[in-house]
């Protein structure tokens, strides 16, 4: 089970929690279970080619992650970063 | 080089105290020239604090008026300033706390025919914006042009910033290459915590600082995230992109004219403007067109179009074989980012010249009923 941190404007999918859990050995398969938690919420993030949206930043603890192969070991932290448009 | 007089010894006195910083140092920051755009919740405390710290020349661009609902955050301004512009407003406020410097004031929009000839007075770049477009703007004309930039953006409760330098590290869009407006909802819908930018903004005049100094770590190829809720920080490793559109190997973006943020258009999509979508309704008595709200259903449920079906923009995949074929289908959102999405998937899906409502919900209650109730975002 590893600790995935939402951005705010993703919070509406999880009930406005900031940290969530989810089940996985790699960053697809994260995402995932996050959509069958919440569902609508991978689409912000993944368009339908499977690709990162370029918005969106996926963090491994401090890693970035370009792929969704990219694999997770058991006390991994999953960052969802969103770009912020706010001044 | 400009040397300190014996008022500004007494000025900066705290700072000669400090083998970083010294006379040499405060020399430098005299001698610096720092352009910051956007006069709001983050121009306003890093203006302060360069004006403080004694930055010999402040350059604020700033088109806007100061709003009364502007106060609860951007500290440059008092009531009395309400409805001045904000670039001269906040040239009298930064010079009035330190006469010694130079505050330039560019009551202008900055824009792809006039950045070059901004940026070239400066030798460091703060972006306080609050719209994606100028932030990719700034960001791509620091990287043509060469210049530092300290980027920071706010929402809510969460801040994040990061440190271009040329040819040291990667730039805004090696981090996010394209935004699209209504993925990326802004302070004027969601809401921000008035002392957010304060820190945040203090973050990038230190980053200022250090650049012109020479001191200390940047945060270059670093983004610094900050949690006021759970009071965390956090920092992110990030590399330069060789495909990165503006400083990649092969770089598309080659002049400002075509600095964009949000990524192109595929498949044909038009927009409607609310106007020519009332006018659609009202000739078909609303039964000819099916309008598609692509909201989250809590959103749906505050207020919408009558007639119009709710499915999220994040259920439309597995959902489209819903929306009937046999009328034109508009997509309708908050702002007019999720319906353009929607839009496009839906040409994906076979469904003929779909059309998304330009500016979304808030558009339509702007010019066509008041009385629609939009749902916040998040």
């Amino acid at each position: 089970m590893h600790t995935v941190r939402v951005p705010s404007p993703l919070r509406s999918y999880t009930a406005g929690a900031a940290r969530v859990h989810a089940r996985g050995d790699t960053i697809g398969d994260v995402l995932l279970d996050l959509e069958r938690a919440h569902p609508g919420m991978r689409f912000r993030m993944i368009d339908e080619q499977d690709r990162i949206r370029p918005h969106i930043r996926i963090f491994i603890n401090q890693r970035e992650v370009n792929s969704l192969d990219e694999p997770l070991a058991g006390a991994d932290e999953v960052h969802l970063i969103c770009a912020l448009s706010g001044g | 080089m400009a040397t300190l007089n014996a008022a500004e010894r007494e000025r900066y006195s705290r700072h000669l105290l400090l083998p970083e910083v010294g006379a040499a140092g405060q020399e430098k920051l005299k001698n610096a020239r720092v352009l910051i755009v956007g006069a709001g919740g983050l121009g306003s405390p890093a203006a302060l604090y360069l004006a403080a710290a004694g930055v010999g020349t402040l350059g604020i661009i700033d088109h806007d008026q100061v709003d009364l609902s502007n106060l609860q955050r951007q500290l440059l301004f008092d009531t009395a300033a309400v409805g001045q512009g904000k670039a001269l407003s906040a040239q009298a406020r930064l010079q009035a706390l330190n006469p010694e410097i130079k505050i330039v004031a560019h009551p202008v929009k900055l824009g792809a025919d006039n950045a070059a000839e901004l940026l070239a007075n400066y030798e460091c770049v703060i972006d306080g914006s609050d719209r994606l477009e100028t932030r990719y703007l700034v960001n791509d004309a620091c990287v043509l042009f060469k210049r530092p930039l300290v980027s920071a953006a706010i929402h809510r409760f969460e801040g994040q910033a990061m440190t271009y330098v040329p040819g040291q590290g990667p730039c805004y869009r090696c981090l996010f290459p394209h935004s699209a407006a209504g993925a990326v909802p802004n302070c004027a819908e969601a809401g921000v915590l008035g002392v957010l930018p304060g820190v945040l903004g203090a973050v990038q005049a230190t980053e200022a600082i250090k650049l012109v100094l020479g001191i200390g770590t940047p945060l270059i190829g670093r983004l610094l995230t900050y949690d006021a809720l759970d009071m965390q920080w956090h920092e992110f490793r990030f590399t330069r992109r060789a495909d990165c559109a503006v400083c990649g190997d092969r770089p598309t973006i080659r002049s400002l004219a075509d600095s964009v943020a949000d990524e192109p258009m595929r498949g044909a999509c038009r927009d409607l403007k609310p106007q020519q979508l009332r006018d659609l309704l009202q000739a078909t008595g609303g039964g000819h067109i099916t309008v598609v709200d692509v909201r989250e259903a809590r959103e749906f449920a505050a207020g919408h179009l009558r007639g119009a079906l709710n499915i999220p923009v994040g259920e439309l995949p597995r959902r489209s074989a819903e929306i009937p074929l046999e009328f034109p289908v508009v997509f309708v959102c908050r702002s007019g980012g999720r319906s353009r999405r929607a839009c496009e998937l839906a040409a994906g899906a076979g469904i003929k010249e779909p059309a998304s409502l330009e500016g979304g919900l808030l558009a339509w209650a702007a010019m066509v009923d008041p009385e629609m109730q939009v749902a916040p975002v998040g």
